[in-house]
C-alpha cells in the first residue's frame, strides 16, 4: 500500500460515519422521531415530552442543526426546530427507514402520545392565561 | 430505542463502514483480505470485525489460522434495509467504487500467489 493511497482513502467514508454518528444516540433518535410527526417543535416541547433538561435538549438540537437535519427559527426567547431534509437525499431516505423501524415500536408510539398530551396541556394553559389577562396575555404569547 | 442507537453506533465508524461495503461486494472475506485492502493492522481489522459480529451484522467461519466473515442479516430485516440504504448512499461515491476495484486487485493477486505456491510445491514433489 502506497503512502498516497493511504492519504487519499483514509477519509473516504468520514462523512458517512459522521452521518451515522448523529443517529447513534437515543435522545437524538427520539427528537428526530418526534419532529417527523409534527411540523415544528419548540425546545420546551422536547423538554416536556422527553423529560430531559433544557440544556440537554438544546445541545442535541444544536448537534442535529449543525449536521443539517433541522433548521431553527427564533421566537422571542425560545428556539423552534423543524426537519429540513431535501426530498430524495440520504437523510430523507434514512428518516423514512427510521419511521418504518419505529412504527411497530411500543416505546416510540408511547413517546408520540406523550408529546400530544404535552402539546394539549400547553394549548390549554395558553387559553387559560389569555382569558385571565386579556391584555397581558397577548403580550406574553408574543414574547414566548 | 436503545437498540436502534446501538445499531447506528456500529455504523458510526469509517473502518466498519468500509468493511461492510467490502462484504456487500464479496460473499466471504478473510481477515487478511480486509487488512490488505484497507491497509490496516490485523488487530484493528479483527477488533472491528468482532464488533460487527457481536451486533449480528456478520457470521464467522474458521479456516486454519484465519477467520472468515460474511454478512448475516436476515432479508427484509431493518438491518438488511439499512445495508441497502448504505449501498445506495455509497454507490454514487467514486472513492467507494475505487475501494471495490482495490479489493478485486487484491483478490486476483492473492489467487496468483496461491497458484504459484501450489505449482512450486508440485514441482518439488515431482523431483
Amino acid at each position: 500500500m502506497t503512502y498516497l493511497f493511504k492519504r487519499i482513502y483514509r477519509r473516504i467514508m468520514r462523512a458517512e460515519a459522521r452521518f451515522f454518528k448523529s443517529l447513534a444516540d437515543e435522545t437524538r433518535l427520539k427528537i428526530l422521531w418526534l419532529l417527523s410527526g409534527v411540523e415544528e417543535l419548540c425546545v420546551c416541547d422536547v423538554v416536556g415530552a422527553l423529560g430531559i433538561t433544557q440544556s440537554k435538549a438544546s445541545r442535541h438540537l444544536r448537534y442535529l442543526f449543525n449536521l443539517g437535519w433541522v433548521t431553527d427559527r427564533r421566537e422571542g426567547m425560545l428556539m423552534n426546530y423543524r426537519l429540513c431534509v431535501p426530498p430524495g437525499s440520504p437523510g430523507e431516505k434514512q428518516l423514512k427507514l427510521l419511521a418504518e423501524i419505529f412504527a411497530p415500536h411500543p416505546e416510540a408510539q408511547a413517546l408520540r402520545a406523550r408529546l400530544q398530551d404535552w402539546l394539549e396541556k400547553k394549548r390549554q394553559a395558553k387559553v387559560k392565561d389569555a382569558a385571565a389577562n386579556p391584555v397581558d396575555g397577548s403580550i406574553r404569547s408574543s414574547a414566548y | 430505542m436503545k437498540s436502534e442507537a446501538r445499531l447506528f453506533k456500529s455504523l458510526a465508524d469509517e473502518t466498519r463502514l468500509k468493511i461492510l461495503w467490502l462484504l456487500m461486494e464479496k460473499e466471504e472475506l478473510c481477515v487478511c483480505d480486509i487488512m490488505g485492502v484497507l491497509g490496516i493492522t490485523q488487530s484493528k481489522a479483527s477488533r472491528h470485525l468482532r464488533y460487527l459480529y457481536h451486533l449480528g451484522w456478520v457470521n464467522d467461519r474458521r479456516e486454519g489460522v484465519w477467520m472468515n466473515y460474511r454478512l448475516s442479516v436476515a432479508p427484509g430485516s431493518p438491518e438488511d434495509k439499512q445495508l441497502k440504504l448504505l449501498a445506495d448512499i455509497l454507490g454514487s461515491r467514486p472513492e467507494a467504487q475505487a475501494l471495490k476495484d482495490r479489493l478485486e486487485q487484491w483478490l486476483s493477486a492473492k489467487i496468483e500467489t496461491t497458484e504459484a505456491k501450489d505449482s512450486a510445491a508440485a514441482a518439488c514433489k515431482c523431483s
